[in-house]
């Protein structure tokens, strides 16, 4: 099955996506990347790889393969 | 399953604050772009403001028009290049306001470009400043700071409503607080640059994008905002569609 994946250098920690994942896969982390950005983590246990992730981050940080 | 991969045209981050829609339409562009094969002759035309930000991110060719005029700058280079796939892309104090002239003539002059106009309801990138098309009323913003009253500032006006009255080509209303209205945007975008390159008049997609800064909210809660009160004022859906029956 496709998974999401993270490239969280890229996240600017908005949260949009923790809210249109359907499976709340995707956890909010208090870690933050170089820029100073708050990132996300996902749960590939609970990912079903739909790509609502994707469409909706406004920063690339997702691919979903 | 499908695969969502970044576009190949998206070659740096951009430079837009966390949340901002300017970010999902940047990659609307692109993938409207390259899934219709369009990616070598592309010529886009950014206006000076928060739209700005796609010169270092997207791969094409740009050039940035004075504030306001990007629709001119459009209409000229796609007169002069009738070949490319020229698009503007443009903050609504630019395209409804300071310059409401220029997208008005391009529609009435029906030139075969695409317009994206980022509706946030605000002039962005100068600090918040009151949009007198699309501010609502009661919103608060620098220049109006106890809300937006309709007794001294005026109302919201739907653009889109005078627009389709000039007999354009396309015009369009999208939103992206959800990817159901995302995909939909994408949609009219897509069919944007698919009627120029099939030269068949003026196509302006208008977006609700949330402007997170200067709205002072956080971003998923501006994204609810758009849905349960910009989306009111200004509905989304196609206001008109031509069919090339010129
Ligand atoms: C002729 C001119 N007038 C004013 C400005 C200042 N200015 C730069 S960006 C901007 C506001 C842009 O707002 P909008 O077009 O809505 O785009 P946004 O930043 O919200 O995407 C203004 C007034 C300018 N650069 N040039
Ligand atoms: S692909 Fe779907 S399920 Fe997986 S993280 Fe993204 S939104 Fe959630
Ligand atoms: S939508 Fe993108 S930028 Fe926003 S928190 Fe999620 S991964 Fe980060
Ligand atoms: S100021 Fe507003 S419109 Fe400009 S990049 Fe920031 S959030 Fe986006």
């Amino acid at each position: 099955m496709a998974k999401a994946k993270a490239n969280t250098e890229l996240c600017k920690g908005c949260r949009l996506c923790v809210r249109a994942c359907p499976r709340h896969a995707i956890i909010p982390l208090e870690l933050v990347n170089k820029n100073g950005y708050e990132i996300i983590e996902i749960d590939q246990e609970l990912c079903i790889g739909c790509g609502m992730c994707y469409k909706t981050c406004p920063d690339n940080v997702f691919t979903v393969e | 399953m499908p695969v969502y991969k970044t576009p190949k045209s998206i070659i740096a981050p951009s430079g837009c604050c966390g949340g901002c829609g300017h970010g999902i339409i940047q990659r609307l562009i692109a993938e409207s772009i390259e899934e219709l094969g369009l990616q070598d002759q592309v010529i886009a035309c950014v206006d000076i403001a928060c739209s700005e930000w796609s010169l270092d991110c997207l791969d094409y060719d740009h050039i940035a028009g004075p504030h306001g005029r990007i629709a001119s700058v459009a209409t000229g280079i796609k007169k002069v290049r009738p070949d490319k796939t020229v698009y503007a892309l443009a903050g609504d104090g630019s395209s409804y306001v300071i310059g409401w002239t220029e997208t008005t003539y391009a529609a009435v002059r029906d030139i075969p470009i695409t317009m994206i106009v980022v509706n946030n309801g605000i002039f962005g990138m100068t600090g918040g400043q009151m949009n007198l098309a699309t501010t609502l009323i009661g919103d608060k913003t620098v220049s109006s700071k106890a809300g937006r009253r309709r007794e001294t500032m005026g109302h919201p006006v739907d653009m889109l409503q005078a627009i389709k009255t000039f007999d354009v080509e396309f015009a369009a209303r999208g939103a992206l607080y959800d990817t159901k209205h995302i995909d939909e945007t994408k949609r009219f975008i897509k069919k944007g640059f698919e009627n120029q390159r099939d030269n068949k008049g003026f196509s302006i997609i208008e977006v609700l994008s949330p402007c997170p800064t200067n709205w002072k909210l956080d971003p998923v809660d501006a994204m609810e905002k758009i849905k349960n009160e910009n989306e009111k004022v200004f509905p989304v859906g196609v206001y008109t569609d031509r069919g090339g029956n010129k």
